[in-house]
């Protein structure tokens, strides 16, 4: 089933998390449609490794566009336990399906009640429209 | 490295901070620059400072990888660092060299709007590359935006020339074929900060590219003020802080990077490569 940008949770940098089965606690991370525009073309992008503990704003990666480096920061704390490693490859992809396609890391959630701090889609829409 | 401890602090009536830095190596001048991200606060003050080399030094961009220098033999003898900020390697030799920091602050690099997280600044690239088209055309030479791209995306990214004067990106300052002012850009959650390379001569390490002044100024253009002993470092601060100013207004006075309490984590300030 795909995931629509209805159902997740949102940094206020853009950053949005999943979590498809609530009993494993473990979140899908990526970024959202609104900042794949504001970065338009990627060029290359620096992940963590399986393993690497990360809490809730801190740095998880890179992403080159138009000679500006920006970082990626985690919504929620916990260890790395997936990396989408073939997405380095295909950037294109997250221009067309950000949510899908385009999930960058899983994280096994040390805290999940952090979801709750994080932005719902009207929110976060509305910090989109400022 | 000479300390960067002093005893004052900076007035609350500068907006705006231009610090000309002595001679450092590339590790520290690098190193400095990265501290000053990490460190920014809301309250501080743009900070432009203008640095120099010890030596001609190699620059790469934040996501290049060394080996590719090797498909240009002269750029293997020169000392090497990574820059936080994206695009192209440089070859800092003839060149004048600048970093602005704008601390995140709603409207300071963003027109009013709420910082942005992600993405490069291209009205800061526009403004300042602007401001140099203009002040150039008055010393006589035609100098313009690209409006051309060498870009590669996705596979292809590494594709493109190693030498970001061998790139081309539509915001890029050119005379005639020769690209003469390029920047890049790293995003933080505590501000912005631009790097940018004004190239004067071409280097004896990359003798394919030629600097403003291995193109002829054009008597037929502007005032034509230049002369031999023109003062470029003043030229170069002068059209810096008017290209920023087309942005946010900025109240502009001379200092030095310790007046800014915490900026430097000495710790921090260590050679990077």
């Amino acid at each position: 089933m795909s995931i629509t940008p209805d159902k997740l949770r949102y940094c206020e940098s853009h950053e949005w998390a999943y979590v498809a089965d609530p009993s494993t606690g473990i979140a899908t991370v990526g970024i959202s449609a609104f900042a794949v525009e504001e970065l338009t073309d990627l060029v290359f992008m620096a992940l963590p490794k399986v393993g690497q503990k990360l809490t809730a704003g801190s740095e998880f990666g890179e992403v080159e566009s138009v000679k500006a480096v920006s970082p990626m920061y985690s919504p929620v704390s916990g260890t790395v336990v997936e990396v989408h490693s073939a997405l380095v490859d295909k950037l294109e992809s997250l221009g067309v399906d950000p949510y899908n396609e385009g999930w960058i890391i899983k994280v096994q959630m040390s805290d999940p009640t952090e979801l709750d701090k994080l932005l719902d889609w009207d929110a976060y829409q509305k910090q989109c429209n400022h | 490295m000479q300390s960067l401890a002093c005893e004052t602090n900076l007035s609350e009536s500068a907006t705006g901070l231009v610090v000309l830095d002595p001679p450092r190596s590339g590790a520290i001048n690098m190193a400095i620059d990265e501290s000053l991200l990490a460190n920014a606060q809301p309250n501080w003050p743009v900070i432009l400072r203008i640095y120099q080399w010890e030596e001609p030094t190699l620059s790469l961009g934040h996501f290049q990888k060394i080996e590719d220098r090797d498909n240009l033999e002269s750029l293997r003898t020169l000392p090497w660092v990574r820059r936080k900020t994206g695009g192209g390697a440089i070859v800092h030799d003839h060149e004048l060299t600048y970093s602005i920091l704008f601390p995140n602050r709603t409207g300071i690099s963003n027109a009013g709007r709420s910082e942005p997280t992600k993405g490069h600044s291209e009205a800061l690239y526009r403004a300042i590359h602007l401001q140099f088209a203009a002040a150039l055309k008055s010393l006589g030479w035609d100098a313009k935006l690209s409006e051309s791209c060498t870009c590669k995306v996705g596979p292809n990214a590494d594709k493109e020339p190693f030498l970001c004067f061998s790139r081309r990106s539509p915001v890029d300052l050119v005379v005639g074929d020769a690209k003469i002012l390029g920047s890049a850009q790293r995003r933080s959650a505590t501000g912005l900060l631009q790097h940018g390379s004004f190239m004067l001569r071409r280097s004896a390490a990359a003798t394919h590219l030629a600097g403003l002044l291995d193109v002829p100024a054009d008597p037929e253009l502007g005032d034509h003020g230049f002369d031999g002993n023109f003062d470029w470092q003043t030229f170069f601060i002068a059209t810096l802080k008017d290209g920023v100013d087309k942005l946010l207004q900025v109240q502009w006075r001379d200092g030095k990077l310790c007046e800014l309490p915490g900026a430097l984590d000495e710790k921090a300030v260590v050679p990077r490569a």
